[in-house]
């Protein structure tokens, strides 16, 4: 158990992986998004996408806790279990708090009338429709999602190689392309919409929690014969 | 000091056998330790340690309880002994056979060696005498 | 006593390659051994096996009696960094030496940093940028200030000088006399290491070629060189390892230590004896086995 704890303690070593960069990359982010907002002219509420900056980072590094995290944690004679556990334990730690990030950037756009320029990076009127937990589960379950595709995309690369993680690249992107061909093809784009709002975004982000697990058990299942 | 293609524990014991012999380590003094002579040769203390292993069952050195190695008394004139018999077989018989290439007799060799033995002799005494 | 390291059987194919073919060896503990060979002939492929960072084929191994993958109990006494570790991205040594002081149970503080001074090692700066040499220190000073109880040095002085090389070999041997410990040494260096390894494990294509101790070995060989008649007289009856020839001047390398006499008989018929370095039997010894392998290959075809 103490060593799976030291798997968290040795993830945070750097406190840049987990900490720094991801929150300065939402900080430029989002003065980019105010700095833009306040050249747009015009009343109306401004909304933006910047708060997605940082979910690009968990990826990366989520990426890199398998290609090099983790051949490291071999020389450190970590099991191979321990380290798994380690690293989702940290990834959940590390997208808490970019949640808790997102609900304090909600909360100073709430308070500041959109930074003076009615413009938003974090209070999206959708994403908080189910209040502010809601707001923290859809943050919390899109780091972690961002992070468990990249540690599953290396993983499965690094055990199976790199024809089976190309072919499955492919056939994700195809699905995805078949399945957005099939709503248009049939003309379901309305239903689907009224679906998704109906769900809304704490939904989704339920779901996301389910996708999350699978990851994981998949990247598990693969990771047991990877080499370092 | 340390020669390709002989056992290293076996020259470990003669490089403290040829101290005994010249003095520099004097009987009942205390031997270098295995970590010394590890350190010093730069090889494995194992390796030194059979050498010790192999003086002591020689009877040249033994253990004080605590303490350490140290030489036994009558190891200098035991090791003279020894080599004094083996003597001829390291020294004599290369001698000889190197002779014979050069076309050297063995009364050459005799006259080569008095004359030698005397060149010798007389440098001690003079480096004894003060100038 | 029960070995550390039991090795049974071992076998490991890639599609095109034996890595390691039919390997079996076992290893008391509490000694410095060589691990020699030719690059790619399985030093490092059985060294991963031991530690569970790579899988056998067939055979089985057992690391202080037990399996080692998955075996926290076991892994945590073993220290492996591999001649081209990995480190984090964005890591720096400090870094490096922090986990490493977390998972080793014996890790020296003190120890460390007497050695980043020995190795004058940057420790502020990312591991991606340093030297090769610098690369090795870190892998080194890990191996060497965890006082695992089994420590593995996979190829450790690449990149590294002859001085820095001469810091190892004398700080190991300082540890190792003050903790004695199993040390599993791999090198191709062979002259560079023989005096400090108890016990010499020659690996060529998959297989062992010897495993003996590194005294008995020593005096295993030796060299005639004189008149090719004569000295092809002398050595019709042994085996013969190498053969050079310059003029009338053979140099012949044979298996077998000559005693006293022989030695006598030798010199009197005006040859000279030449010892044979371990480097040199070592060589002669694998030069043998591949040529005498490519024979069979060409037989059986």
């Amino acid at each position: 158990m103490s060593r799976t704890l030291n798997v968290i303690r040795l993830q945070l070593i750097n406190k840049q992986t987990f900490i720094w960069v991801p929150l300065i990359v939402l900080a430029g982010a989002t003065l980019l998004s105010v700095l833009i907002y306040a050249m747009i002219p015009g009343g109306e509420p401004k909304y933006g996408g910047g708060g997605q900056a940082p979910l690009w980072v968990f990826f990366a590094v989520g990426m890199t806790a398998m290609t090099l995290t983790f051949p490291f944690s071999q020389a450190m004679s970590i099991t191979r279990r321990e380290f798994f556990v380690g690293t989702l334990i940290t990834a959940v730690l590390g997208s808490a708090f970019m949640g808790v990030l997102f609900l304090i950037g909600g909360a100073i756009e709430l308070l500041t009338d959109g930074y003076g320029v009615n413009g938003y990076v974090f209070h999206l009127p959708w994403l908080w429709e189910a209040g502010p937990l809601g707001a923290f589960i859809v943050y919390f379950t899109l780091a972690l999602f961002f992070f468990v595709v990249g540690f599953t995309g290396a993983t499965i690369y690094k055990s199976w190689g790199a024809v089976v993680i190309t072919v499955v690249g492919v056939a994700v992107g195809l699905s995805l392309i078949g399945i957005i061909y099939l709503i248009t093809r049939l003309e379901l784009w309305e239903q689907v919409w009224i679906g998704i709002l109906d769900f809304g975004a704490l939904g989704l982000a339920l779901w996301g929690l389910v996708a999350v697990a699978v990851l994981a058990g998949i990247s598990f299942l693969a990771f047991r014969r990877a080499k370092p | 000091m340390i020669e390709e293609g002989k056992a290293l524990f076996l020259q470990i014991a003669e490089q403290i056998e040829d101290s005994i012999l010249d003095g520099s380590l004097e009987e009942e003094s205390k031997a270098p330790s295995t970590n010394e002579l590890a350190a010093f040769y730069r090889i494995n203390p194992a390796t030194a340690a059979k050498g010790v292993a192999m003086l002591t069952d020689k009877g040249v050195l033994y253990k004080r309880r605590g303490i350490g190695m140290f030489v036994q008394s009558g190891a200098r004139e035991l090791l003279l002994g020894e080599r004094r018999s083996a003597f001829a077989d390291r020294y004599i018989d290369p001698l000889l056979a190197e002779a014979r290439t050069l076309g050297l007799g063995a009364d050459d060799l005799a006259a080569l060696l008095r004359e030698r033995a005397a060149v010798a002799a007389s440098a001690s005494t003079t480096e004894g005498n003060p100038a | 006593m029960t070995a550390v390291i039991e090795v049974n059987n071992l076998s490991k194919h890639y599609k095109d390659k034996r890595a390691l073919d039919n390997v079996s060896l076992s290893l008391e503990g509490d000694a410095i051994y060589g691990l020699l060979g030719r690059n790619g002939a399985g030093k490092t492929t059985l060294m991963s096996i031991l530690t569970a960072q790579n899988f056998a084929t067939s055979g089985d191994v057992k690391v202080f009696g037990e399996h080692p993958y998955e075996n926290a109990r076991v892994l945590s006494r073993i220290c492996f960094v591999r001649e081209s570790q990995k480190y984090p991205d964005d890591a720096t040594p400090r870094h490096a030496f922090k986990a490493a002081s977390l998972f080793f149970t014996n890790w020296d503080q003190e120890l460390a940093e007497q050695l980043i001074k020995e190795f004058q090692l940057p420790m502020k700066q990312t591991i991606k940028k340093l030297s090769r040499g610098q690369l090795s220190a870190v892998g080194v000073i890990i191996g060497l200030a965890s006082r695992a109880d089994i420590t593995f040095f996979d190829e450790p002085y690449l990149g590294l000088d002859a001085v820095a090389r001469q810091i190892f070999y004398d700080r190991l041997l300082e540890d190792y006399s003050e903790h004695p410990r199993t040390i599993i040494l791999s090198s191709h260096l062979i002259d560079e290491v023989a005096n400090l390894i108890e016990r010499v494990i020659v690996i060529d294509d998959g297989k062992i070629l010897l495993n003996e101790e590194t005294d008995a070995v020593r005096d295993r060989a030796v060299t005639v060189v004189g008149d090719s008649a004569e000295v092809d007289a002398w050595v019709a009856s042994r085996e013969v390892l190498h053969r050079d020839q310059l003029g009338r001047v053979a140099s012949v390398t044979v298996l077998g230590a000559l005693s006293s006499e022989e030695r006598a008989q030798v010199t009197a018929s005006g040859l000279d004896l030449a010892p044979v370095s371990l480097q040199q039997l070592i060589v002669r010894l694998t030069q043998k086995a591949s040529a005498e392998s490519g024979a069979e290959n060409q037989e059986v075809r």
